[in-house]
């Protein structure tokens, strides 16, 4: 029996876990669902000991679980196999085993791995070669591998028995290809016989309804609902995850722009090899457009089209009175707002002045014939931090010293002072409490009610309603419109995950 | 925009250099040698007479140049690291200018622009193979070093060695095209790399130019972002590093040597070292390039009347930016 009970987690002001629970029982395979942000993600690292958790108990077949490093949770029988590849592709099979078990200094006896490996290879129907080198294996091979590595770490029996032992998939089969899938679902319920407990993250319904004995579904960081599987199927499942009332307090825009509002973004047959196909939609003035979606499902890509960032794109993105080369510059810019602020939107190392004039650093009043001027940046910084509540000791301390939601404003403040014809958020409210949320929310509705056309992509279902005008679905690189405000939130939420709009 | 880390930066360089010193006299002393004799022996060969000062400052010209290049390169997260190479392609095709052109002070100008055109053009090489074949740059130019050599060997051997010479040497540049000597044996090439040390700080702290240079160096994703062609500006950096460094050459052919001859040097390298200790800061290059080259001459002074071997110059001059850099990484890990 593994316990989790009353989990709490902030991350600065976040509120990640707010009282999560999980009961599982032993053997049995365990789906952890909900939207992106909901909490699964942190609930398992806690479990693995990567985070630790501000409050909550933890039990494991009776006994107290505090793990306080990986490390520990494998010593105590539980290994998780994270969403991205953590093999060495130059090593072969047996040497990343070992190294995932640290068995430390000395001798590394061989045979020993390799009956190991053959044991477990046997128990689950695998042909696993210790020989093979990691980087010449197919992707769902090397997620046998991924698997079989965390088991041996988390330590088998000699009979090859695997009682007690937990594992912890993430997100398994968003890299493996159909039959692939088909290989592993069996895998996995073979293991769940071997006494192994087994959490499934996953946003694929059909999958997890298939293999798994009970679900547990998350949302906001706690428990709403936890139960067998055979009890539900993907349309209530799908309305749990994604909840039936909306929460948010911002007001949709009550009047709908007209249909000869000027276009401020039309895309018609946008096609990026391996992600995207066939996307066509527009953006009128006075318009918020959502684009709802789990993740991974393109958004990306279509972001970067639009901007410009994506080479490989093709079809017909057209900013009106926007030349393609002048999306990002000049004083008619779309105002940006990227997914990843530290990645794709600071320089953290520089001054906030220097961050808030990213993008209108080559314009007056702040450069003049590719002059700079300083006290013009000054001014411009200290306007910007008025203006937008950006809480900082002042302008001229690195971006790296604000918070993440004084950060966020920062970019928002930079992407909107403008009042731009066009803006494009991704995901702006990602890490974010709910005060900074609102924040940032309201002044995107504000940039729409002054006339900007606005392209919202957010992976939070709630706050994407609470703005957008219109909501069109991206699942697995084509575009749905679902009709929004007509339809309601669950048939949004059943698009989300692939699954026709109606039962 | 003036980086606030810069005000700061100059003092662990310092320190560094002063530990560095310190340490070797230090280590003098401990195997029984004389510190303070030392000491003094290299102060009067790098600093004790006009006339020494003018012999240190000769030697800190090419390296200030090729310092300026590898921090306008590393600034904008350009991994050049072949500027001995860029150095040595400068060498040649200014001298390849200046001996047939007729002599005067436009056929030194002709010598020194075809140096910097050379130095880009090698540095060009590395950026093609890069864009179009996925060489990695820190490979692509410290591999065309070694060509670069040996391509200087086989041209001072062949099409370029003067005539009727057995050694290989090119001929000798006419007087008149030579660098003016300002004080022997400074020449005005000291002023040019003056110059374009404080051309380059102004351009790296009040230009369009400079800051999308930074910006493109600390997060190409963010730069991107912000509408800044990356590609275009890490290019320009490599191009004008490559200048920088054959500019460098070209300088020291012009200004010192007044030909070319096979056999190794140094100072793109010990550009790269100097970019190092002056934190990517171009007027600290000045000061590291003055820095390196009294090591430099005081150690040869120190050679000869002390027999310590002038090895010693070097040695400081590592310690001294291997602390800079332990600095450096120690303080981005506290702030993390």
């Amino acid at each position: 029996m593994l316990w989790l009970a009353g989990i709490h987690k902030r991350f600065g002001g976040a509120i990640a876990l707010d009282g999560a629970d999980l009961l599982v029982a032993s053997g049995t395979v365990h789906g952890v669902l909900g939207e992106n942000g909901a909490g699964k993600t942190t609930l398992m690292k806690v479990l693995y000991g990567l985070v630790r958790p501000d409050s909550g108990s933890m039990k494991l077949g009776g006994a107290e679980l505090t793990p306080q490093s990986p490390r520990d949770a494998t010593r105590l029988g539980i290994g998780m196999v994270h969403q991205h590849f953590t093999l060495v592709p130059t090593l072969s099979v047996r040497a990343n085993c070992v190294l995932a078990a640290g068995t430390g200094l000395g001798r590394i006896d061989e045979a020993a791995w390799d009956q190991r490996i053959a044991a477990l290879g046997e128990r689950l129907h695998w042909h696993l070669n210790p020989e093979a080198i990691v980087g010449g294996l197919a992707v769902g091979q090397r997620q046998r591998v991924e698997i079989a590595k965390a088991l041996l770490a988390a330590g088998i029996d000699a009979d090859g028995s695997l009682a007690g032992r937990v594992l912890i998939l993430d997100e398994p089969t968003a890299v493996l290809t159909p039959p692939e899938v088909e290989e592993l679902l069996p895998a996995l319920r073979r293991l769940a016989e071997a006494g192994t407990t087994i959490l499934l993250v996953s946003h694929k319904l059909p999958e997890v309804l298939r293999v798994c004995d009970a679900l547990t579904v998350f949302r906001r960081g706690r428990t709403v609902h936890a139960g067998p599987a055979a009890d539900l199927d993907a349309e209530r499942l799908a309305l749990l995850m994604v909840g039936d009332e909306p929460r948010a307090t911002i007001t949709a825009g009550t009047a709908r722009p007209d249909d000869d509002a000027p276009l401020r973004l039309d895309v018609a047959a946008l096609s990026v090899p391996g992600s995207l196909h066939d996307l066509s939609f527009s953006v009128r003035a006075g318009e918020a457009v959502g684009i709802a979606g789990v993740d991974g499902n393109g958004q990306r890509e279509l972001v970067r089209a639009i901007l410009g960032l994506q080479p490989d794109a093709s079809g017909r993105i057209d900013t009106p009175g926007l030349p393609a080369a002048q999306r990002l510059r000049g004083s008619g810019r779309i105002g940006v707002i990227p997914d990843d602020r530290q990645r794709e939107a600071l320089v953290l190392e520089l001054p906030l002045s220097d961050n808030l004039a990213l993008g209108d650093h080559r314009d007056p009043p702040l450069a003049r014939h590719g002059w700079l001027f300083a006290s013009a940046w000054r001014r411009h910084a200290l306007a910007l931090v008025e203006r937008f509540g950006v809480r900082t000791p002042g302008v001229a301390v690195p971006a790296a010293a604000l918070s993440g939601g004084n950060q966020q404003r920062a970019v928002a403040a930079r992407a909107l002072h403008r009042d731009p014809g066009l803006v494009v958020a991704v995901n702006p409210t990602r890490g974010l409490d709910i005060a900074a949320s609102a924040d940032v929310m309201a002044r995107l509705a504000a940039a729409r009610d002054r006339g900007g056309g606005v392209l919202l992509v957010h992976h939070d279902l709630d706050e994407l309603l609470a703005v957008a005008d219109r909501v069109l679905v991206l699942y697995g690189g084509r575009l749905i419109d679902s009709g929004w405000p007509a339809c309601g939130r669950a048939a949004i939420g059943r698009l989300m995950l692939g699954l026709p709009p109606h039962a | 925009m003036p980086d606030p880390r810069q005000l700061l930066s100059a003092w662990p360089a310092l320190a560094a250099a002063l530990a560095a010193v310190a340490l070797l006299l230090l280590g003098l002393w401990v195997a029984g040698g004389a510190p303070g004799e030392a000491a003094a022996a290299a102060w009067q060969g790098a600093f004790g007479s006009w006339r020494r000062l003018a012999i240190t400052a000769t030697e800190a010209v090419p390296l200030a140049l090729c310092g300026l290049g590898a921090a306008l390169a590393f600034r904008s997260g350009t991994l050049n690291i072949g500027l001995e190479g860029q150095c040595l392609a400068g060498m040649v095709a200014a001298i390849a200018v200046l001996v047939p052109l007729p002599p005067g002070p436009w056929a030194c100008l002709a010598g020194l622009a075809a140096g910097a055109l050379a130095g880009a053009a090698w540095c060009g090489v590395a950026v093609a193979l890069e864009r179009g074949r996925g060489v990695p740059l820190v490979l692509s130019t410290i591999l065309l070093n070694t060509i670069a050599a040996l391509l200087l060997g086989a041209l001072v051997q062949g099409p370029l060695q003067a005539a009727g010479s057995a050694a290989p040497e090119t001929a000798i540049v006419p007087e008149a095209s030579r660098l003016a000597i300002l004080a022997t044996p400074l020449h005005l090439g000291a002023l040019i790399a003056v110059l374009i040390a404080v051309a380059s700080w102004l351009v790296q702290t009040r230009t369009v130019l400079g800051f999308e240079l930074t910006v493109a160096g600390l997060n190409p994703e963010t730069a991107r972002f912000a509408g800044i062609p990356v590609a275009q500006r890490m290019l320009t950096a490599a191009l004008g590093s490559g200048a920088l460094a054959g500019l460098a050459g070209a300088i020291q052919v012009a200004g010192v040597t007044w030909f070319v001859s096979d056999g190794a040097r140094s100072w793109g390298y010990a550009g790269i070292a100097v970019a190092l200790l002056a934190r990517l800061h171009p007027l600290g290059v000045l000061g590291a390039a003055l820095f390196f080259a009294a090591l430099e001459v005081g150690a040869r002074t120190l050679e000869r009347r002390m027999a310590v071997p002038h090895d010693v110059g070097v040695m400081v001059q590592g310690v001294a930016v291997a602390a800079v850099l332990l600095a450096g990484a120690l303080s981005a890990r506290r702030r993390r």
